[in-house]
């Protein structure tokens, strides 16, 4: 390596080829970008009419009619309703499963493997597609969404809960059986009080997904505020369209502010 | 001293638990209100288990793989959708991430302007701003892109922000030391430390963004689950079975790839 080039690579720590690393990375990111765009079909006429639109929708949306709000009141308590039984019913399940599918103290290896398997599938399968397949099966009414709510929750805390009691210090459960515990008090004395504020602070977090959920569910007809939401957009009534996303972005804000309250009370 | 400590702790502790206590409680009130307002009983699970199974062996089950060709445009329209809205929301994001974040922050009106567009649009579902732009674009992929790029961009100037915020000072006193002018300070001070976070909250960025994108064409944002909701529409359950199959594939698959990813760069 000649001195010059040991100066410059001591000068900039790096050869000029590896600092131009990153623009690189720039220039192909954006190709494909470009490449994702054109490879939709996209009728451009369609869409630059949408600025048009856009202006006009704007006229519409402002002011918000809020003379709706009794009408959509019940929807939306409906909502939080389903977003709270989805998240009850999938905590009480995902307790179970991550009793059951946590490696030190699972009954066998076979159940923890199935169970593990069984929670990567209702997490991989998105919530609404979940509620998609309860109507068909359940019929309309908060009943489907309050299930695919509790499905999908089960995917994700079992797997944290499991993870949770797997990380508990494994002195802290030989202390307890040492005296002399049977297993069920093992469970209450040594585990369950070392993954409390963790199981709490998971579920408050589900329960902030489960609430955006919930207020979508309607646009595949399970009820709540969604269904209201959608059905303004079809009737153009965009002032009352936009008094919903209002009132569904207060639920969702509401519900995380509270969340991070108590969140940081646990922690 | 030691027993001030202990003092401390203990009622540190009964606190806690009251606390805890509380929430419980607080979170029980909340379920049977919920319960006495949706009308829903112990046995609706007993009623529901035999009817989703029987929903799944008789309906959905097996899948009609035959089909499974017309799936492929979809799935590279959701992979193309997910990919463009992630590059967009990137792109809005980074220069908003720093003006969101205090220690860089030109000022506090900036930072907290900056955060409330941030709230904003990350606390509408992107299945709402998909809605809301499906009526304006009109139905198709692009009105998607653009929902999952605005509901990314809210996520993605606070993640930055905050990463932004937990650098440490002392480099970027360092740098500003050498007599370097505001730009060096960012490039040498401010960027080689932010951009593991960068790269890694974009990545589980784009992660999110392939499932919403597979759920955002329910409202006919283009994708999969446009094919999947006009099989539903149509009561063909075998042909959305295997768009259910596929929607999982892809989640899969794009997520192994993320992890790997992630793994190569940081």
């Amino acid at each position: 390596m000649s001195d010059l080039k040991i100066v410059a690579q001591d000068l900039y720590g790096r050869s000029p080829m590896r600092r131009l690393v990153p623009l690189w990375w720039a220039l192909g990111l954006t190709a494909l970008f470009v490449a994702s765009i054109l490879g939709m079909n996209l009728d451009i006429a369609r869409i630059i009419e949408g600025g048009a639109r856009l202006v006009v929708m704007l006229g519409q949306m402002f002011p918000p009619d809020f003379s709706i709000f009794g009408r959509i009141i019940g929807p939306a308590i409906e909502t939080l309703y389903v977003a709270i039984l989805g998240t009850f019913l999938g905590v009480i399940f995902s307790l179970v499963v991550g009793v059951l599918a946590a490696h030190n103290i699972t009954p066998h290896v076979t159940l923890e493997i199935a169970l593990k398997v069984f929670s990567a599938f209702t997490r991989a399968v998105p919530a609404l597609i979940w509620a998609l397949l309860f109507i068909v099966a359940v019929g309309l009414g908060p009943l489907p969404g309050i299930l695919a709510l509790a499905i999908n929750s089960i995917g994700m805390l079992g797997k944290v809960f499991a993870e949770s009691i797997e990380e508990i210090d494994r002195g802290q459960i030989e202390a307890v059986s040492a005296t002399g515990a049977t297993p069920l008090q093992i469970i209450s004395k040594a585990i369950i009080p070392s993954v409390t504020p963790a199981l709490v602070s998971w579920s408050l977090f589900r329960l902030d997904i489960n609430i955006r959920y919930s207020a979508v569910l309607g646009v595949v007809g399970a009820g709540g505020i969604g269904l209201e939401l959608v059905r303004s957009t079809r009737m153009l009534a965009f002032d009352e369209t936009l008094t919903i996303t209002i009132l569904i972005f207060v639920m969702v804000w509401a519900v995380e502010y509270i969340n991070n309250k108590i969140r940081a009370f646990i922690r | 001293m030691s027993d001030g400590v202990l003092e401390y702790t203990r009622r540190n502790l009964v606190r806690r638990r009251r606390i805890v206590r509380l929430i419980v409680l607080g979170f029980t009130v909340a379920v049977l209100v919920s319960v006495h307002g949706t009308g829903f009983r112990i046995q609706d699970l007993y009623r529901g288990i035999p009817n989703i199974l029987k929903f799944l062996t008789e309906d959905l089950l097996p899948p009609q793989f035959s089909v499974w060709r017309r799936f492929l445009g979809p799935t590279v329209e959701t992979i193309a959708m997910s990919y463009a809205g992630t590059f967009l929301s990137v792109v809005f994001s980074a220069p908003l991430g720093f003006f969101a974040a205090r220690n860089i922050s030109p000022s506090p009106v900036v930072m907290q302007v900056a955060r409330a567009v941030a709230v904003f649009m990350r606390t509408i579902p992107p299945l709402v701003w998909a809605l809301l732009l499906v009526s304006i674009v009109g139905i198709g992929p692009f009105a998607g892109t653009i929902a999952l790029g605005l509901s990314g961009a809210g996520m993605l100037i606070k993640s930055y922000a905050d990463s932004i915020e937990d650098i440490d000072a002392g480099q970027i006193e360092a740098v500003r030391a050498t007599g370097a002018g505001t730009f060096a300070v960012m490039m040498k001070g401010v960027v080689p430390q932010f951009s593991p976070s960068f790269v890694s909250w974009s990545l589980y960025r784009f992660d999110l963004n392939i499932r919403s994108a597979a759920v955002v064409g329910l409202v006919g944002a283009g994708g999969l689950g446009f094919t999947l909701s006009t099989s539903v529409r149509l009561f063909r359950y075998q042909e959305a079975a295997v768009a259910i199959l596929w929607i999982l594939g892809l989640i899969l698959a794009i997520e192994f790839v993320t992890a790997k990813l992630r793994g190569r760069l940081i």
